[in-house]
């Protein structure tokens, strides 16, 4: 598959430990890219890179083969763009800007625009300045996707909506994701990544740790329940069973077991015959998943 | 390389600040024009410099005064002394009379160089050459001489004045036809040359001397002289035949000569000039008693000079102290204030306080101050501004080269600018017009040259901030310095005026000269504007080549730096 967006070596370093370092991925077409990482670990700035606002210290990022800092301009034929940080420029009302970013882009046609402004429920000719968070960030999004290029950069692109907006926003991105675009999007809301993407990235003090598969974590072959036994004896005769132990708490009489997919029934069938206070499935999820990732480079970071 | 939209965007979010300032610009600048024209703020000026003429003038009129003074009472002991020796140097006795000794030297010495000079043309058939006729004046001479020594006459004095006598009449003399009318004309005219003659030397002598001017000073003593000598003669007649020479009486009779020659000219003139008969005797009286004045002051120092020279034994009036005599009589009320003040009253006579108030307080400061805070507010606001609010990633998140967009807002600030300053040009000709035009104290030149000069100004400023702008990522940092320094040398320029000549001396403080080496106002030179010299140009063009270097350095730097979008 055609690689659209390649980062390559890529180091920034702003000293005291902050920039990025090092990083290398690619995203291929028609894919969708998240991007997870704590506050100030290095997402806007790989993505400023990618950009080509910034000029990088070593390696490159390139969009469709193009190198993103000398050909800046030429890759924007082909990329949106929703900021991090969101400062408009100094126009009346939001229809004003929309327009002046039309002629910018050279877009005649603005029936897609009115389209997402009905989406997302935005009405544009509010001043731009008393706009609330949620209504600039719809304006935002809508001055990205109006142009429906085929590459997507979205930074933090839902923060600042209300549940709902977001939802409707997950949807708008899986509208895109039909139309075979690529995306490249950084968030603080893992769900919101699993929903969409195809691989995230967790990047942590400006290196990658981890690239996650969302579809194979989605799809385990296996299962995780947490069982609470009334009597104690019985806990430790279902301990002393077939059942992989993954997590032990004696003083409550309890027990996390891992369930092969094919093993579900015969668990179900073996509890039948003890007296449980409750039984809940452990949901393991990319959250979960990046945090004892993230846990772990602590430890690891502690040992050294 | 340019950007339609991105111009627009530009425009309309700067439109307000560009009409605010643009009318507050204009307004304060009709005001200074017009409501300053109609005070008349150059009256002080034209009276002191009236003031200054008419000290010029009454300084020479009393020079002239004073001169014809000298050289009437000169001329006068000339004659006196001519016509003395002529008394003396023959020897008559008291009662003959001096038509005697005139007709004995007509018929002596006038007679037989007459005849000798008919002889020679009817021999010769020509003119005798000059020194034919110097020998023979010589000749007459020495026969005359001779002849008068036998008589007891004083040999040598007498033989010169007979040689200056013939050579006079073989050049102009023609004899009268009847000697018995006038038998002095020949003295008299010889005296009257004489004073011609010498007059002309004294005058052509000096540095700068024309011949028509020396003409005429040597035109006019020898009329004086001949007015002298009939005013000599009637005294004589007065005094029964014989006069003896007085100086207090010359005294009276050359200043009222004098005081009725200025008189009458002057009265002349004036009706020459289309006065009435009334005015034109009030002038002459006032000419009249200023030359009284001169002449008495004149010679009451001679009478002091003399006094002192009789006490110590000194002698004759010298040079030096007649000089000084002259000196104080010509002095004029200008001469009477103590030189300081006097330069200093001089200087603001001089002083166009209008084309000061326009071009050295408005257009150097007054009118920068909006255009500059215009400036310095839209140059951060088209770069940095964006960079740190990140508005300008949409703009770059679009197509849109980084050149583009600072050549775009480049020239949208130039261009705003230069809109700015052609509506502050038609206010400025138009103020102009109404207050009176090109017979105003400003013409239209200067006010376009100002309006140019203040265009250029905000050009180099303008670019300045731009570059700052262009350079920095924090609206702070491109404000703190562009507009800082911006400021500071608007700053400079006011504290350097008190340390610039546009203020009198009486008030400049020279130290505060220093602070216009701080600023690039000082290339907008509204002094030399107004003097008409050209060292503005090279100004001008200094300014330019600042706005130029500073938007290209902007723009230049801008292409390749991190920007935080």
């Amino acid at each position: 598959m055609e690689e659209v967006i390649k980062v390559e070596n890529l180091t920034k370093d702003y000293g005291n430990g902050r920039g990025v370092f090092d990083l290398n991925f690619t995203v291929k077409k028609g894919e969708t890219f998240g991007f997870v990482g704590t506050n100030g670990s290095g997402k806007t700035t790989t993505i400023r890179h990618i950009m080509g606002f910034l000029k990088p210290q070593k390696g490159n990022c390139s969009v469709l083969g193009k190198d993103s800092w000398k050909y800046s301009s030429e890759i924007k034929k082909d990329v949106e763009y929703v900021p991090g940080e969101i400062a408009f420029p100094d126009l009346p009302t939001g229809t004003e800007f929309l327009k002046s970013q039309a002629e910018l882009l050279g877009l005649k046609n603005m029936d897609y625009a009115n389209y997402l402004l009905e989406r997302l429920q935005l009405d544009p000719s509010a001043n731009l300045k008393r706009m609330s968070k949620g209504m600039k960030q719809k304006t935002a999004i809508v001055a990205a996707f109006m142009a429906d290029k085929d590459i997507l950069i979205l930074d933090e692109p839902s923060t600042g909506l209300d549940p709902l907006m977001r939802l409707t926003f997950v949807d708008i991105l899986k509208e895109e994701q039909k139309k075979g675009k690529t995306i490249f999007m950084s968030s603080q809301m893992f769900d919101e990544l699993e929903e969409t993407c195809d691989r995230v990235a967790l990047i942590f003090e400006g290196r990658i740790v981890d690239i996650a598969d969302v579809n194979a974590l989605k799809n385990l072959p296996y299962k995780m329940f947490k069982v609470e036994f009334l009597e104690d004896a019985e806990y430790k005769k279902f301990k002393a069973g077939e059942f992989k132990v993954v997590r032990d708490q004696p003083q409550y009489s309890q027990v996390t077991v891992q369930v092969f997919n094919e093993d579900l029934k015969q668990f179900f069938s073996t509890l039948k015959n003890y007296k449980l206070k409750f039984i809940s499935e452990v949901n393991y999820n990319l959250e979960k998943y990046f945090l004892e990732k993230l846990k772990e480079m602590q430890k690891e970071a502690k040992n050294v | 390389m340019f950007s339609k939209a991105l111009f627009k965007q530009s425009a309309k979010a700067n439109w307000m600040k560009w009409v605010c300032v643009t009318v507050a610009t204009c307004v304060m600048l009709a005001i200074v024009i017009i409501v300053l024209g109609n005070l008349g703020i150059n009256d002080i000026r034209d009276s002191l410099k009236n003031v200054f003429t008419q000290a010029d003038q009454e300084s020479s009129l009393k020079e002239e005064s004073v001169d014809a003074y000298d050289s009437y009472f000169t001329i006068m002991g000339n004659y006196d002394e001519l016509y003395g020796t002529l008394n003396t140097t023959v020897n008559v006795p008291p009662f003959i009379n001096n038509q005697t000794v005139v007709s004995l030297m007509n018929s002596m010495v006038i007679e037989p160089y007459s005849t000798w000079e008919q002889n020679f043309i009817e021999t010769n058939g020509r003119e005798p050459t000059v020194d034919e006729e110097q020998e023979q004046i010589q000749s007459v001479a020495n026969t005359f001489a001779s002849f008068s020594e036998q008589v007891g006459m004083e040999e040598e004095a007498l033989r010169t004045m007979i040689v200056g006598l013939l050579t006079y009449y073989s050049q102009d003399y023609t004899p009268p036809t009847d000697t018995a009318v006038d038998d002095y004309t020949v003295i008299d005219s010889y005296f009257a040359q004489q004073v011609y003659d010498q007059a002309y030397a004294q005058e052509i002598a000096k540095e700068d001397a024309t011949v028509e001017y020396a003409t005429t000073r040597a035109e006019s003593a020898s009329v004086m002289a001949e007015d002298i000598i009939v005013r000599y003669k009637a005294d004589v007649a007065s005094a029964g035949g014989t006069y003896v020479f007085n100086a207090e009486n010359y005294i009276t009779v050359a200043t009222d000569y004098v005081n009725d020659t200025m008189y009458n000219s002057v009265y002349d003139m004036q009706i020459e000039e289309g006065a009435t008969a009334d005015d034109a005797k009030i002038t002459a009286v006032s000419v009249k008693v200023i030359s009284n004045t001169a002449i008495s002051t004149y010679q009451l120092w001679l009478d002091e000079f003399a006094a002192d020279n009789e006490a110590s034994g000194a002698g004759e009036i010298t040079a030096e102290q007649k000089e000084s005599a002259r000196s104080e009589a010509i002095k004029s009320i200008s001469d009477q204030i103590p030189e300081k003040v006097g330069e200093a009253l001089a200087e603001l006579g001089n002083m166009d306080i209008y084309g000061l108030i326009i071009g050295s307080i408005f257009y150097r400061i007054a009118g920068l101050l909006l255009p500059m805070v215009f400036v310095i507010m839209t140059a951060n606001g088209l770069l940095a501004g964006q960079v740190d609010s990140g508005s300008m990633a949409y703009v770059l998140s679009t197509p849109t080269k980084r050149r583009t967009v600072t050549v775009t807002q480049m020239t949208y600030l130039i261009t705003s600018l230069l809109a700015m300053y052609l509506l502050l040009t038609v206010v400025s000709v138009i103020s102009i017009w109404v207050v009176g035009g090109n017979s105003f104290a400003i013409n239209y030149g200067e006010i376009l040259l100002f309006n140019l000069g203040a265009f250029l100004t905000m050009f180099a400023f303008a670019g300045f901030c731009f570059m700052c702008s262009a350079l920095f990522n924090r609206s702070k940092h491109s404000m703190s310095i562009g507009g800082g320094l911006t400021i500071f040398m608007l700053v400079c320029t006011i504290l350097g005026l008190f340390g610039s000549n546009v203020v009198p001396s009486a008030m400049r403080i020279d130290a505060m000269n220093f602070f216009n080496y701080l600023s690039i106002i000082s290339f907008f030179d509204t002094v030399s504007i107004l003097d008409g010299g050209l060292s503005y140009l090279w100004k001008f063009a200094i300014l330019l080549g600042i706005g130029i270097v500073t938007f290209i350095i902007g723009i230049f730097r801008f292409d390749k730096k991190d920007l935080p979008l």
